[in-house]
């Protein structure tokens, strides 16, 4: 700019450029320098906890309602909750700093519950450090969506002080084992609330979820033959949308809704095809005399991650949409499987096999970065969440398997389905 | 000179305001001193609300074929493997021996696994071990067209033990007689 400025020779020209100059430096940092506060970069890799005091909602189920909230933002592993028996502020005393940065309470939720027709909740959350209220916001739901209600609090917290979507009201879908048939029910992430669809099948596996959550396609095996099929929650209804000689298996969506990937056997063993509903059009991917198994998508919809045994012992391998450029994912260990892409696109979690045990791993697609995240029991058949920051997987470490969550580091694993009920299978919704 | 000067300017701008758009933007501004909840910090009222959806009916047809098990033993393989096994052959050998002997029958061959690998895997391995069954029965003389097949990987195990023992006994491939229309 100051070259530019030399070559002005006529002086008046040269003065009006550098009031010009000195303008553009005003309005470019006044756009720059972000006014408001920043609570929590989730995406820095080492953050600090923030202190959150939830204060119990005086009301009707007011207390159930913000032990949800406590306990979802517990979960995150991002706050430091702190215990409601320290507070020195009642629940219906105001917002008073003091009584709080004596605690080191950054943030502060306080809120009431009223009952009309509905069960109306306001809801503020509170800065310490400005010593004033920074959200307000009513809530209103019909009687029995007390737990509905409370996650949604939670996730308008969590993204006013991350500037994130909140996953508190999402479910899994799973599939529960009895004796002689299998079973697809939905519960929310917390492994409440848990219901069944109706659909019941002599085997049921692999349910998988469209990225808009209005449908779930599932493999079962009914009369001696697996079949894929689709139930449509908008329209009620299952129908088959895939069946073959063989064993054929539903993988992922496409991020479009319309085509899913599978595998299946009809050609002789196991390999991976593209199906896609509205022309009925199959399409094969790979074509080897290896098990090929659990094609899972990228979130750009652009790769495919799959299990092959082509070079010998089974390991997870990448491929276009197409089926070209396939390489090798792992290298180590002698068996890994049950491969399923993160959302945020950057890592692949898996079951790989490590002393005799199935553990879950998590790797970065360049193939960088192995973790292990368990060590107890046999864990497999894992897969994130729709923000990419927890898991869900199944595992036999308590006795039968049961369906765990955990963040996606490995921490705070804990089991949500009932101790005596078999139960497998979990993918979570994408909404 | 002039048309210089001005196209300086401008690209000042251009870049100014291009570079304004990619910073992040950070939540609500917070008003400065006020006490009272301002506009920004007050979001408007939400109703939570859940669609309900009914339990479907799951349609499953029931099967038109008869089916006969226990005719004939299990056939047994090696961790990780699908070879059909010296000791098994006399097994097959009777298999053959009844399908040959009784033209109008099929025969379902089962492919199946123990616990210790993970399911999807596992129905492929299944696959190979009812497949090295059927191919085995076709060197002895089964025309292929009466033999099916089906895994079942490791989702109908028959005994939970995490033991050898019953590892073994799972690592099967388990025969069906199919009679009747299919």
């Amino acid at each position: 700019m100051i070259a530019i400025a030399s070559h002005i020779s006529n002086t008046k020209y040269r003065t009006a450029f550098f009031i010009a100059l000195c303008l553009l430096c005003t309005l470019h940092s006044h756009f720059s320098v972000a006014d408001a506060k920043v609570y929590i970069d989730v995406t820095s890799p080492a953050v600090k906890k923030l202190p959150i005091a939830i204060s119990e909602f005086p009301g009707p189920s007011g207390r159930e309602i913000s032990d949800i909230i406590r306990d979802d933002l517990d979960f995150t592993g991002i706050f430091l909750v702190l215990d409601r028996n320290a507070f020195l502020e009642a629940p219906t005393q105001p917002f008073n700093p003091n009584n709080w940065t004596v605690l080191g309470v950054e943030v502060v939720v306080k809120g009431t519950v009223r009952s009309d027709n509905n069960s109306v909740s306001i809801v503020s959350l509170y800065d310490v450090g400005e010593g004033k209220e920074i959200f307000k916001k009513e809530y209103r739901a019909e009687a029995g969506l007390t737990r509905p209600l409370a996650h949604s609090i939670a996730n308008d917290i969590y993204n006013q002080i991350t500037n994130e979507a909140g996953i508190f009201r999402t479910r899994i879908a799973y599939i529960t084992r009895f004796s002689g048939h299998d079973e697809l029910s939905i519960m929310d992430w917390d492994g409440q609330r848990s219901y069944r669809t109706g659909i019941k099948s002599s085997l049921l596996l692999s349910p998988r979820w469209a990225k808009d959550g209005s449908k779930l396609i599932y493999s079962a095996e009914r009369n001696r033959q697996w079949g894929i099929y689709l139930l449509d929650f908008k329209k009620q209804s299952e129908k088959k949308v895939f069946s073959a000689k063989g064993t054929n298996l539903a993988g992922d969506f496409f991020p479009n809704a319309d085509e899913f990937a599978l595998s299946s056997s009809m050609g002789g063993t196991s390999n991976i095809y593209l199906y896609r509903i509205s022309e009925s059009k199959l399409v094969r991917l790979t074509a080897s005399r290896s098990v090929e198994v659990t094609p899972t998508v990228s979130p750009d919809g652009k790769y495919i991650a799959f299990v092959s045994d082509r070079q010998g012992s089974p390991q997870i391998f990448i491929m276009d949409k197409e089926g070209y450029d396939v390489r090798r994912l792992t290298f180590s260990g002698p068996y890994n499987t049950a491969p399923s892409w993160s959302p945020k696109g950057d890592k692949i979690v898996f079951s790989g096999r490590y002393s005799g045990r199935n553990q879950i791993f998590t790797i970065n697609t360049d193939g960088s970065g192995i973790t292990q995240l368990t060590d107890r029991g046999n864990n497999e058949d894992p897969s994130f969440s729709p923000d990419g920051r927890y898991i869900v997987f199944i595992s036999d470490r308590d006795g039968g398997r049961s369906i765990y969550i955990m963040r996606a580091n490995g921490e705070a694993q804990k089991r949500i389905t009932p101790k005596g009920e078999r139960a497998f299978g979990p993918r979570w919704s994408p909404n | 000179m002039k048309k210089f000067f001005v196209l300086a300017v401008i690209l000042g701008f251009v870049v100014s305001f291009g570079c304004a758009q990619k910073k992040v933007v950070a939540p609500e501004a917070q008003q400065p001193t006020a006490p009272q909840p301002s506009k920004e910090t007050v979001k408007p009222s939400e109703k939570v609300t859940e669609e309900k959806v009914p339990p479907i009916q799951s349609k499953e047809l029931p099967s038109s074929v008869e089916e006969v098990s226990g005719m004939f033993e299990d056939i047994h393989f090696d961790f990780d493997k699908y070879d059909i096994r010296d000791d098994v052959k006399p097994i097959l050998k009777s298999v053959s021996d009844y399908l040959i002997k009784n033209a109008g029958q099929r025969l379902l061959i089962e492919g199946h696994c123990d616990e210790r690998g993970t399911a999807e895997y596992n129905l492929g391995l299944g696959d190979r071990r009812a497949k090295a069954a059927k191919d085995y029965l076709i060197s002895l003389g089964v025309p292929s067209s009466r033999l099916d097949t089906i895994s079942y990987g490791k989702e109908k195990p028959l005994c939970d033990e995490h033991t050898e023992d019953c590892w073994a006994k799972n690592r099967r491939a388990h025969f069906v007689i199919m009679k009747g229309k299919k």
